[in-house]
């Protein structure tokens, strides 16, 4: 069996380090490129999100590269992320390729096929100290890779040099691809915070803050929202993200359901009273924290069509104003192109060091 | 007290059992007038951009009614069949209404009705909540309960046996029933009002067919069907057009000549339904003609005409040519 799946972030760097402790042979796709995306476009149907059609390129890429096998996720709605897999399933098949697609779904629908696919996800032998083991190594692995981004996002305004935080960041990224034992791995971690710590910063501290909240895949994925964090570290700007897979992988288990994550539902209920599906609520209460955290702006970012988020997107209107907080709306699809966006986050950045310059100082006096 | 119930979303599915209920209750129920330019245009200006054309039109009629009534009627219909949900903006609809028009919590009735986790009783748990609004007599509020629950069965049954709900509702002058039929699936909202719809079941039946929607379908039938898909989908809606779909495309009906599916533009669900059904059809021997349309606020009537009269040409031409079409023996 050689499994393919979708790229999110660092997965690929995850479940590599998952895979070969279980047995199982993972290809992992190319990295997501102009190709990848147009692949999922040309087979996907027209109207769905976005995220569908990069993980069908994927899939489509992952398969020439020799994979056998697709993992993929389900949920239960009412976003259209849970019937993806049926979708893909269905395009993949109509394509001709013969693949076995393993779709790990909710308990809701049947224990036996969760269990069954859980089986086949874990290399075929369900030994609980294996599973374990390899779990455990590659979670903290997860959490590693989200704690150097965020590192990244917030360091980016701060350093003299970026070029150098960037080498230090993908450097232990690259390492960690090839890691075997948690000793191992420690070292890793103890490297990348000493040489992070040293890097040289500006003497200056009083950066403008704004936060990314939104879709957990477009809001994280950078080959696909054009760098955005990136383009705001370059403009100065501290940055925060509000979403993170690890978060999102907990709270799929209700008991593990992160203070967080309920805080920030509290915090949207006089708004958005009910989960919509998807991130929809957690944008709302993410926005009002950001706002109360005293953030200069937010940055919205979605797929064209997002049902959730365009729930969402229709109350936050209204936070904006509650709360005088710049909310900048970018919807990504593949018609979006990078250097309207570009112009549209640059201005969104006057925007807020004006606000801070005048309005602010107008307001202390 | 007047209720204001805005004439969209699934105001054509749920009008008779909240308009009965409403008034057993003791409210005086007004409901906005049939969707025209004006409300259109008033729901694209407060409605954010994205947003799928229905929900705009909804806000249009909200806007109609807003200052004449003292409760708007905007219940939160998370879902009124058991496991399913509805579509998120749905969900989010009372939210959406409540923060685009200021509304407080004493102008809205947004009580939650979910059906998804334990079934009627736990609908019916919504709507006593919502009815405890009007009075607190719990046994006023059951029969009230009981006598809409009745209402609507005897509509679903109008329904079924193919009176078309503007007829109902509106009296409009219903249809002279034709030989040939279309399979026309889509949203309650999109096929019930001409208006948004542009009259698109007329022009059907102006062109010599008469139409099948899923609200003629036995509900039994659908979900029979619905059991063969592997997973189906999140929403009751779409699940109903899946399953009125497959059914007449395993078990033919001679009459059923083709299959419209109506979609608007941006709708989250039938982007995936809608290529399951057209992976299905493709996939099916001697096939029906399949036809989509999109449609939101930039749709052309004309485009639309040409499109219709172009399949149902399609259809007479598969029709006069189908046993030379699939039969190696035919004289040709």
């Amino acid at each position: 069996m050689r499994a393919t799946f979708p790229h999110l972030l660092h997965l690929d760097i995850v479940l590599g380090i998952l895979y070969p402790t279980l047995g199982v042979e993972i290809v992992p796709p190319p990295p997501i490129t102009s190709r990848t995306i147009e692949i999922g476009v040309e087979h996907a149907p027209q109207n769905a999100c976005f995220p569908l059609k990069v993980t069908l390129g994927n899939f489509v890429e992952g398969i020439e590269r020799g994979a056998d096998t697709v993992f993929m996720a389900g949920g239960v709605g009412p976003c259209r992320f849970g019937y993806y897999g049926q979708i893909q399933k269905i395009i993949l098949e109509d394509l001709g390729y013969d693949v076995q697609f393993v779709l790990i779904d909710h308990p809701r629908f049947g224990w036996r096929p969760f269990f069954q696919a859980l089986k086949t996800m874990a290399g075929g032998r369900f030994s609980f100290p294996r599973v374990k083991k390899a779990v455990s190594l590659a979670w903290k692995a997860l959490v590693f890779t989200e704690e150097l981004e965020t590192q990244r996002r917030a360091l980016r305004c701060q350093v003299v040099n970026r070029a150098e935080l960037d080498m230090v960041i993908d450097g232990a990224l690259q390492s960690l691809r090839k890691v075997e034992s948690g000793s191992e791995f420690e070292r890793i971690k103890k490297e990348a915070w000493s040489d992070l710590s040293a890097l040289e910063r500006k003497k200056e501290n009083n950066f403008l803050k704004v936060g990314i909240v939104g879709e957990i895949y477009i809001a994280q994925e950078t080959r696909i929202n054009f760098q955005v964090e990136k383009l705001l570290g370059d403009l100065g700007v501290y940055v925060h993200n509000s979403v993170s897979t690890a978060q999102y992988v907990l709270n799929t288990f209700p008991v593990l359901k992160s203070k967080e994550k309920l805080e920030a539902w509290e915090l949207a209920r006089p708004y958005l009273k009910r989960f919509v599906g998807g991130e929809g609520i957690d944008t709302v209460g993410s926005t009002i924290r950001y706002a109360q955290e005293g953030f200069d702006g937010v940055v919205h970012l979605y797929p064209f069509t997002c049902m959730p988020e365009i729930v969402a997107k229709s109350v936050l209107t209204q936070v904006s104003r509650d709360f005088d907080l710049p909310v900048l709306h970018l919807a990504i699809d593949e018609h979006a192109g990078e250097a309207g966006l570009v112009t549209r986050v640059e201005a969104f950045v006057d925007v807020l060091e004006r606000r801070r310059k005048y309005w602010k100082k107008a307001e202390g006096e | 007290m007047k209720v204001g119930i805005p004439r969209g979303l699934l105001f054509y599915r749920f009008y008779f059992f909240w308009k009965t209920f409403l008034e057993e209750l003791g409210a005086e129920v007004i409901t906005s007038p049939p969707t025209s330019r004006y409300i259109v245009q008033k729901g694209l200006t407060y409605g954010i951009e994205e947003i799928c054309f229905p929900v705009k039109v909804f806000l249009g009629h909200v806007l109609a009614l807003v200052d004449r009534v003292d409760l708007l009627f905007v219940p939160r219909m998370v879902s009124f069949y058991p496991g399913e949900y509805n579509c998120p903006k749905i969900l989010g609809l009372p939210d959406i209404v409540r923060n685009l028009f200021h509304l407080s919590p004493e102008q809205i009735i947004d009580e939650e009705i979910n059906a998804r986790n334990r079934g009627m009783r736990e609908a019916e748990m919504g709507l006593i909540r919502l009815g405890e609004r009007f009075t607190s007599n719990r046994r006023k509020i059951a029969q009230a309960l009981q006598k809409a629950e009745k209402v609507h069965r005897e509509y679903r049954q109008q329904l079924q046996s193919g009176v078309l709900p503007e007829t109902l509702i509106d009296g409009k002058q219903s249809l002279l029933p034709k030989e040939e039929k279309v399979l026309l699936l889509g949203h309650t909202y999109l096929l019930n009002d001409s208006y948004i719809n542009m009259n698109v079941i007329e022009k059907i039946n102006q062109l010599g067919y008469s139409i099948v929607t899923p609200d003629m379908v036995p509900e039994d039938r659908i979900r029979l069907f619905l059991k063969k898909v592997p997973k189906p989908s999140f929403w009751t809606i779409s699940n109903e057009i899946l399953g009125t779909a497959l059914s007449y495309l395993k078990e033919r009906d001679p009459k059923v000549k083709g299959l419209v599916h109506l979609v608007s533009f941006e709708c989250g669900p039938d982007s995936l339904v809608g290529e399951l059904i057209g992976r299905w059809v493709k996939k099916e021997e001697q096939s029906l003609p399949y036809l989509r349309l999109e449609i939101d606020e930039h749709t052309g009537e004309a485009g639309l005409v040409t499109r219709l009269e172009a399949f149902v040409d399609m259809m007479r031409w598969r029709d006069s040519n189908l046993e030379s079409h699939f039969s190696p023996f035919a004289a040709s």
